[in-house]
């Protein structure tokens, strides 16, 4: 992966990025900073934000024209924009403490002449004085000022420079007129702010107004002198003293990293919904403390964390998109134990569920970003296999084991071919049976019992989707190009992503309401899939039928978000998955209509009331939770029961010794392996191997504990025999290898 | 619980420092294992306790 790779997945996110008032502010004051300081009345803080950003805040309270107030977005809820310049007034009056900074470092080399004392001379030579310069200032007036000397207000602007001069040593030569450049040969460099008409030695017509250099690479220009107005006066003369430090310690004037950052926030996020806040009014004498509070709440604080505040691993793991990227690809180059890698829980735990894409303003996808880490992961030999272990041999088993593909009884080819998906028949066997039989009545439809491969791509296992998917191509291609009828969201987000050639329908547009008996009505909520939300005739569908069966349906005020299925984060991130399914069953109270086998099977083991779509129309399933065990039994059966429909000759299946084992499991035991992932073929496997030879540790009153490595995972079983069977009472697993004892 | 003996030796286990290996990385720690075989008994509690700590620690460097 280049940087440049995993960079462009989020370099559109504006998320932190500047606001839009300030992108208008003269000296890119970060308002919304600033107001939320204001907002809690931190007075103090909010004073030193302003202070370092404008120079002389009283100055600027009374003189900015305030430009953010035409790139407010507080006018989008039709009220008026921030009163910025009223709040600054309150900071500059209610702080309590407003003495400038003393830093103590040595003195630079560097005499500099400033000839002006208006604002751009000031804010020049202050800003050359603090960092140590000898500065010496010149005005032919008789103090400082220039043209506010006859402001209304000039006795608070001269109290604000003399508390912003009160630690700096300045040469003041007040009452000195600087006629030409010959009498400031003794200085390194010189900053000429005479003010509107004021002498320039003849250089205005060299100004270089990027760098307020000039002809003469001593002298520098700026203010009223070169048509700046106040503001700019201000933030142009801190530039200019930033460029005149690089021309002292390099002989060149030459812009800094500083001036080159000029925010530019073009991309706003929209206020939906957002309710109207009138301004509120600054009386004569300013703002009162909760009066400029009030204000300052005004403020929307625009900035864009929808992916964050809406995605439970975002807001959990904290890192803007931005920083995402650049450690996705910074934990490529990761060489443990030198460096380590930064991102790795993050990447796997990441639903895949598109929402952050769904609700981003500029559609940045964080999932697709980390399904690329965990591709590249895979690739480089840097991810923890333990992690998809268990899905991958799943995906095995629902591949080869329980696979099975006809055209249909007496067809060698047909029109249509059904594949419910892996999960689907694993737990609602007797609902896919039934929608075969009304599919193939209907259509000439064939059957394909098979996996998406969505387990091969939430592990990053290009190798073994690749696999699958040209298992799919050729089975479509040999069944003559048939159009795939789908039961389940997933296989149908696969499908168009990844075989977009070919066509496919979900089995719930096929199946017509009219065909099927209303049956009790009650109340329920459709929770849908997350990756049915580009899908709108699937979610149609499924409200259709759900309506024809009798039930008032209501709609999830938050929709589009995974059940904890998505992405298989259930052994990477415990925790998490549960926040997420917990979320999720709590978005409403009322029981779900769901058509995702995974998603009833989420909500179930966590005891929320929720039936597939399916079950509403061909008869509910008598089990509430189909533990590992007995899904693999069901696709067994289910794929036994297809070869009787389509009239396909029974294979010699192969039979494991281990499969006829009769195991007991008290029903909090059978509970609590299988939310461990510990299916029965394992426990089977495990007690007929120490059963017939190999290592097992057994204990006098009985029982007996074997353990069995199947891929990243090794299980151990306790057990002891109960007459013809094998009561197991407990299970569980460890990542780790043992490797063998120490000499 | 009586002492676990191995049920091929007959023995009873005694604790031994044994290697582990997980994403490349070799450590040791002290389990019971068979005097005779070498067989060694991971405890459930250290299988989902420390073992998943430790787990956990490495997938995350």
């Amino acid at each position: 992966m280049k940087q440049q790779e995993a960079i462009a997945y989020t370099e559109r996110c504006f998320g932190g990025q500047p606001a839009s008032c300030t992108s208008a502010c003269p000296f890119g004051l970060d308002i919304r900073a600033f107001l939320e300081k204001t907002g809690r009345g931190r007075w103090k803080q909010a004073y030193r934000q302003l202070r370092n950003a404008v120079v002389f805040p009283a100055v600027t309270a009374e003189l900015c024209p305030a430009p953010c107030r035409t790139r407010c977005q507080r006018t989008e809820t039709g009220d008026e924009p921030i009163n910025l310049s009223g709040i600054e007034r309150a900071v500059v009056r209610y702080s309590p403490e407003k003495h400038a900074e003393n830093y103590v470092i040595p003195a630079k080399n560097g005499k500099i002449a400033v000839v002006g004392a208006g604002l751009s001379g000031l804010s020049a030579a202050l800003a050359l004085a603090q960092k140590k310069f000898a500065v010496t200032l010149f005005d032919r007036a008789d103090g400082w000022g220039g043209v506010l000397r006859t402001h209304a207000n000039f006795a608070v602007f001269d109290a604000d420079f003399a508390l912003a001069y009160e630690n700096e040593t300045v040469e003041k030569r007040f009452g000195t007129e600087i006629k030409s450049p010959g009498e400031l040969d003794g200085f390194d460099a010189v900053f000429l702010a005479t003010g509107d008409g004021g002498g320039d030695f003849g250089l205005a017509a060299s100004f270089d107004p990027e760098l307020h250099a000039t002809a003469d690479p001593r002298v520098f220009l700026g203010g009223g002198l070169v048509g700046e107005d106040a503001m700019s006066a201000i933030a142009g003369a801190v530039a200019a003293a930033r460029t005149i430090e690089v021309f002292l310690a390099t002989g060149k004037a030459s812009a800094t990293y500083a001036d080159l950052k000029k925010p530019d926030c073009s991309r706003y996020v929209d206020h939906d919904g957002e309710p109207s806040s009138p301004l509120v009014a600054e009386s004569a004498d300013g703002y009162s403390g909760d009066a400029a509070r009030a204000e300052s709440l005004r403020c929307m604080q625009c900035d864009c964390n929808r992916c964050m505040a809406g995605c439970e691993m975002l807001a959990r793991f904290r890192k803007p998109p931005r920083k995402i990227s650049s450690e996705v690809y910074s934990d490529e180059g990761a060489a443990p134990p030198y460096s380590t890698h930064i991102i790795t829980r993050e990447t796997y735990s990441c639903n895949d569920c598109g929402y952050c894409k769904s609700v981003c303003p500029e559609k940045v996808d964080i999932g697709s970003l980390l399904h690329l880490s965990r591709v590249s992961r895979f690739e480089n030999g840097t991810s923890a296999p333990a992690l998809h272990d268990f899905w991958l041999r799943e995906m095995d088993f629902n591949t080869h084991g329980a696979s099975f593909v006809s055209a249909g009884a007496g067809r060698g080819t047909c029109e249509y071919l059904f594949f419910p998906g892996c999960q689907l028949g694993a737990m609602l066997p007797e609902q896919v049976e039934s929608a075969y039989k009304y599919l193939n009545a209907k259509y000439e439809t064939g059957v394909f019992l098979g996996c998406c491969g969505a387990p091969a791509y939430w592990a990053g296992r290009d190798d073994l989707l690749n696999g699958n998917l040209r298992g799919i191509r050729d089975a479509w291609e040999t069944l003559g190009k048939p159009k795939f009828i789908l039961a389940c969201a997933s296989c149908d987000r696969f499908f168009r992503e990844l075989m977009p050639e070919i066509e496919t329908a979900t089995l719930y547009e096929l199946l017509d309401p009219n065909d099927f008996a209303a049956s009790e009505p009650y109340a329920a909520a459709v929770f849908d899939p997350c990756a049915a939300r580009d899908n709108d005739a699937m979610r149609g569908a499924v409200r259709a039928l759900a309506a024809r069966s009798g039930i008032a349906v209501s709609e999830l005020t938050e929709q589009g978000k995974c059940c904890g299925y998505g992405g298989l984060i259930r052994e990477a991130n415990p925790t998490l998955y549960n926040t997420v399914v917990t979320n999720r069953i709590e978005a409403s109270e009322k029981p779900y209509i769901v058509y995702c086998a995974n998603c009833r099977d989420v909500f179930r083991s966590k005891g929320k009331e929720c039936t597939h779509i399916l079950e509403t129309i061909f008869g509910q399933s008598s089990k509430n939770v189909t533990f590992i065990a007995q899904k693999r039994y069901n696709s067994i059966k289910l794929r036994g029961i297809m070869y009787e429909i389509t009239g396909t000759p029974v294979r010699n299946t192969e039979q494991n010794p281990w499969d006829t084992l009769k195991l007991a499991l008290a029903p909090e035991v059978a509970e609590r392996i299988d939310r461990k992932l510990i299916g029965g073929d394992e426990l089977r496997e495990a007690i007929y191997n120490a059963e017939n030879g190999g290592g097992a540790f057994g204990s006098d009153d009985g029982e007996i504990q074997c353990k069995l490595t199947r891929g990243a995972l090794t299980y151990w079983v306790r057990y002891r025999k109960n007459g013809g069977a094998f009561e197991v009472l407990d299970a569980f697993y460890h990542r780790m290898k043992i490797a063998g004892t120490a000499k | 619980m009586s002492a676990l003996k191995c049920v091929k030796c007959g023995v009873e286990l005694k604790p031994k420092k044994t290697m582990f290996e997980y994403l490349g990385n070799t450590f040791s720690h002290e389990v019971p294992v068979c005097p005779e075989c070498g067989e060694a008994y991971i405890p459930q509690e250290l299988a989902e306790g420390r073992m998943r700590e430790v787990e956990e620690q490495l997938e995350d460097k």
